[in-house]
């Protein structure tokens, strides 16, 4: 009888945590911004989620007929660091009820880096709020996500 | 003094969000060590298939939206000549009844935009206003017939606190609306003696507009507005663009401002252009007969622009320019605050036709620009 409850009660952490886990991991995926320019493959390292640019409608830069690079960065060194495979989330970390915060956005049509916080609205829909300071100064986008064609 | 309690509370609470605004840092670095094949992300569709895309409300390098702007506006010396009341021809010229030096007109002019509802389909902004406009000089001369309007300017100045709201509907990935509106109180109230209501005064915008790609979007509409001193009804047209180079664009909405934009770096840019600037303004029981009028006061300033970022989300603008004084003539205001619509082509006479000589003008000011 006590190896039972005992056999119970590890399976019922481990469905929580499992699903905790499954969760958490919603956010992982391929997703598109509002403007269409860009698409952003959020992934998990470690326990923080990141996303990187890994598809932009127009990859090359129309002054200088090379791939575009993160030229409008506050510091010099990364100006020539490419686009493509460049990390705009940083460190979020999932807080439950389909939240992820603490996490940083980063723009490279001005080089700003925001503090943000992303929502998942539904399965295939994420809120991600960049905000200066506090919340209510911020601006919300609509990523959709995105799977094969079919 | 009150005016001043307020000034100095509305510094303060505006700067607290400045305060809060700081960027964050980075744990691991920008981009991946590993090598990765991007091709396999090119050929991908919506998850939900009833996904639609809507165009952006900006384009790429405008200058940025201003959440809070807190500033201060300076004229320089200037003249001018007051007519009697009366009942005045536009274009005649009656013989001044008084004349004032004034040594400068300055004030401070506080602004705070907040988004309410801010997604891909509708953004939805609401805000506030605040400005002051402080005379300081003398009078220089003034005769028996003179309404004494130049005293009440000097000694209780002009302000303007309103709230507007502003919309924008993408109908699609191409086209949009543009809805404006807002609701001034403008005139020589102070906080103990604060002005009704009723002489609220209401413009707005509608624009239609198309944005066929990132560095374009242009439109045309109807906006009911007080920018020339008295209520009217003017088409108006958008047109910000930005030259491929990204060094150049434009930024305007004809005819209450048009700028040509050189942008130096993400961090700063110049603007050169013009607005229009201008409100009614109720003078409350002005005359021995306690008569109200409404000044309506409305200028051109032609200027130079410059915006840096100061650091983070802070940056700050300051215009040098030019102010060429369109109207300042007034109008009996009845007590029930009706007014009536003269345009560019009533033949409504004015109770006063006033001149002032042109002055050069000098506005400050730091800004928390949005993402």
């Amino acid at each position: 009888m006590k190896k039972f409850t005992l056999l119970t009660l590890l399976a019922l952490f481990f469905a929580t945590f499992l699903s905790a886990q499954s969760e958490s991991d919603q956010l992982i995926g391929v997703w598109e911004p509002s403007n269409g320019k860009a698409r952003v493959k959020i992934e998990k390292i470690a326990d923080k989620y990141y996303g990187k640019i890994v598809w932009l409608r127009e990859p090359i830069d129309p002054v200088t007929n090379a791939p575009k690079v993160d030229k409008n960065n506050p510091d010099e060194s990364m100006r020539a660091v490419p686009l493509k495979g460049y990390r705009m989330l940083k460190d979020f970390v999932f807080k439950g009820s389909g939240e992820w915060a603490d996490g940083t956005i980063y723009d490279p049509e001005n080089g700003s880096t925001y503090s943000c916080v992303i929502k998942l609205k539904d399965d295939n829909t994420l809120d991600i709020r960049g905000y200066v300071g506090v919340k209510a100064l911020g601006r919300t986008d609509v990523w959709k996500r995105l799977g094969a064609k079919k | 003094m009150y005016m001043k309690k307020i000034q100095r509370w509305l510094l303060l609470l505006s700067l607290l969000p400045l305060a809060a605004a700081a960027q964050q840092r980075d744990t691991l670095p920008p981009t991946p060590a590993e090598e990765e094949d991007f091709s396999e992300y090119e050929n991908l569709g919506f998850a939900d298939e009833a996904a639609k895309r809507y165009c952006n409300p900006k384009i790429l390098d405008l200058s940025p939206n201003r959440f809070v702007s807190l500033g201060w506006d300076w004229q320089l010396p200037y003249q001018a000549e007051f007519s009697p009341l009366g009942a005045f021809e536009d274009g005649e010229s009656p013989s001044p009844a008084e004349t004032a030096d004034f040594r400068s007109s300055q004030g401070l002019r506080l602004s705070a935009n907040i988004p309410v509802i801010s997604r891909n389909s509708f953004v939805w902004q609401m805000g506030a206003n605040f400005w002051n406009i402080n005379y300081g000089g003398k009078v220089q001369t003034e005769n028996q017939n003179a309404a004494r309007l130049a005293d009440r300017l000097l000694s209780r100045g002009l302000r303007t606190a309103g709230i507007n709201t502003t919309i924008f509907k993408p109908l699609g990935e191409k086209q949009f609306l543009l809805l404006q509106g807002a609701a001034d109180l403008n005139g020589d109230y102070t906080l103990a003696d604060f002005q009704s209501l009723q002489y609220l005064r209401y413009s707005g915008a509608v624009i239609w507009g198309k944005r066929p790609h990132d560095r374009l979007q242009w439109g045309v509409g109807l906006a009911r507005t007080y920018r020339v001193g008295e209520l009217n009804y003017l088409p108006v047209v958008l047109y910000n663009w930005t030259a491929p180079n990204r060094k150049w664009g434009t930024e305007i909405l004809f005819p209450a401002r048009a700028h040509v934009r050189r942008t130096f770096n993400p961090r700063s840019l110049l603007l050169a252009g013009y607005e229009l600037e201008g409100q009614s303004y109720r003078i409350n029981n002005l005359s021995d007969e306690d008569q109200s009028l409404e000044i309506r006061r409305g200028e051109l300033r032609a200027r130079l622009e410059y915006q840096r970022q100061l650091g983070g989300f802070i940056w700050m603008a300051l215009q040098v320019g030019y102010r060429y004084n369109y109207s300042f003539n007034a109008d009996y205001l009845p007590n029930d605050g009706q007014e009536f619509f003269r345009g560019f082509f009533g033949d409504q006479r004015y109770a006063m036709l006033n001149t002032l000589t042109n002055a050069l003008y000098v506005n400050l000011s730091v800004n928390l620009v949005s993402p």
